[in-house]
């Protein structure tokens, strides 16, 4: 199968230990694998003695494996873009390498905050990364990271908007503009994560239709789909479950209207995989391929 | 500036004591951060908001999440006491290690210390303490066992995945299986 000569958007995982196994059940329906690089070594730390960074190969090793004739694509949360502090130079020379070695076709960080200098906003589960400030004092920090990162890792960069529980006020852009900006100034694509917008929309925020009428199209290249769960009144990303419907309506609203769209991804985290089972991610990945079906409209000249 | 408004933001959603605090008192803000004008407002305005419940609530959970992951006898041992002792780490240790286990280590060194200052939990959790340290601290050398990176020889199909969307030489028809 084919989906560049129809032009429509590849499909596939966001990628975890369960992945290799859903593969060998249903690989036809798995074109594209994104990779979170983190999950490949142990940081031992800055003032480790022996290296900072060893690798765990074995799971390289199986990720190669299941690389074989797929998209690939990596998909940061280390290295904290937006925080006002300098890039994690060694971290990011991992990412390059692994980029390298397995070869990414564009990489894709949070636009959220993870590090500041005393301290870290852990991930682990439900997302948590703090939201930030739209104006243009992040966008000269995104600037320079952005510029140093294309010239790391040699291919296009995405950034993910974050579920938000506390909107920031008193900012100069709103967060589509500052993702339009973005993309029209810096080149830098968007990853546009439906299932986030439904969280921060759960949890107060103003209406994703709002949003994504705001938003440049052309911007989105990928698309992430989620489900999550309740906690004590909130709403979070928790990647525990299918996508919930009202993220299907925006989906098949908005989708065929990001003409430059690359890839449509599902997102759970594998935890929950006995919960999921296969046929139930195999259900949502067919969902998947019908609304990348919608997507046949694609710019001859972005893939030209 | 922009360093300090992160800086206490991330501070704010690992201390839900300060978050009570910053709204009895707001000027705790400007005492202890540079921060401008619009920044202080913007800090207010996100202590205040309900949403900073679930911030603070995620962020607990997640940096509990090694700590369960990796030393689940200890928490149950811990009982009602976990609670406590995880918030006097999670203050002295504001930054989780990306390391797991190591952060998991570090809970534990926590934990020994804490019993050799006579905390009352001794008795509780001294056996699986020791159980736990010792399958730990193998898994860690474990960890230390894996090799630093390798140069490798690009393939042809990972030349074409990095093409994927350029205008270099596209994938291949048939290339998604």
């Amino acid at each position: 199968m084919d989906t560049r000569s129809n032009g429509q958007p590849v499909v596939g995982l966001l990628y975890n230990p369960a992945v290799p196994y859903i593969i060998d059940q249903v690989g036809d329906l798995v074109q594209y694998i994104e990779v979170i690089p983190d999950r490949f070594w142990y940081d031992f730390g800055t003032d480790a003695q022996h290296g900072r960074f060893h690798w765990v190969h074995d799971a390289v090793d199986t990720l190669r494996r299941c690389a074989g004739g797929r998209v690939i694509a990596g998909h940061g949360i280390g290295l904290s873009l937006p925080s006002a502090m300098p890039l994690d130079a060694e971290l990011l020379d991992q990412v390059a390498a692994i980029a390298e070695d397995i070869g990414f076709s564009w990489y894709s960080e949070h636009m959220s905050m993870f590090l500041t200098p005393h301290s870290s906003i852990p991930n682990a589960q439900a997302g948590l990364g703090l939201p930030v400030v739209y104006d243009m004092d992040t966008f000269e920090i995104l600037r320079a990271k952005i510029r140093q990162l294309k010239d790391a890792l040699g291919c296009p960069l995405l950034m993910e908007n974050g579920s938000i529980f506390t909107p920031i006020p008193y900012v100069e852009m709103t967060e589509p503009e500052f993702f339009n900006r973005l993309y029209d100034e810096l080149d830098c694509g968007m990853l546009l994560d439906l299932h986030n917008l439904y969280v921060s929309w759960r949890n107060g925020a103003a209406s994703p239709e709002d949003y994504l009428e705001e938003l440049n199209p052309d911007a989105v290249l990928e698309i992430h789909m989620a489900g999550g769960d309740e906690l004590a009144g909130f709403y979070t990303d928790s990647h525990s479950r299918l996508t919930p419907p009202d993220v299907w309506t925006w989906a098949r609203e908005y989708v065929p209207r990001f003409t430059r769209l690359k890839a449509i991804t599902f997102e759970f985290h594998e935890s929950y995989f006995s919960r999921l089972g296969v046929e139930g991610i195999a259900g949502e990945l067919e969902r998947l391929h019908d609304l990348a079906a919608s997507c046949s409209t694609v710019k001859s000249e972005v893939y030209a | 500036m922009l360093e300090h408004f992160q800086q206490a933001f991330a501070d704010l959603i690992a201390s839900p004591e300060l978050v009570i605090r910053v709204r009895d008192n707001p000027e705790i803000i400007r005492a202890n951060y540079e921060v401008s004008d619009v920044e202080f407002h913007r800090l207010i305005s996100i202590v205040n908001h309900p949403g900073m419940e679930c911030n603070c609530m995620l962020y607990r959970a997640n940096r509990l999440v090694p700590i369960a992951m990796n030393l689940p006898k200890l928490c149950q041992a811990l009982g009602d006491d976990l609670n406590s002792l995880l918030s006097d780490y999670w203050s002295e240790f504001k930054r989780t290690d990306v390391h797991f286990l190591l952060e998991s280590d570090r809970f534990l060194q926590f934990v020994f210390d804490k019993l050799e200052r006579g905390s009352r939990v001794r008795e509780r959790v001294g056996d699986v303490l020791e159980q736990e340290a010792a399958a730990l601290r193998a898994r860690i050398a474990n960890s230390y066992s894996t090799e630093n990176v390798k140069e490798r020889q690009p393939t042809e199909d990972h030349e074409e995945r990095r093409n994927f969307g350029t205008d270099k030489s596209p994938l291949r028809r048939g290339k998604f299986t």
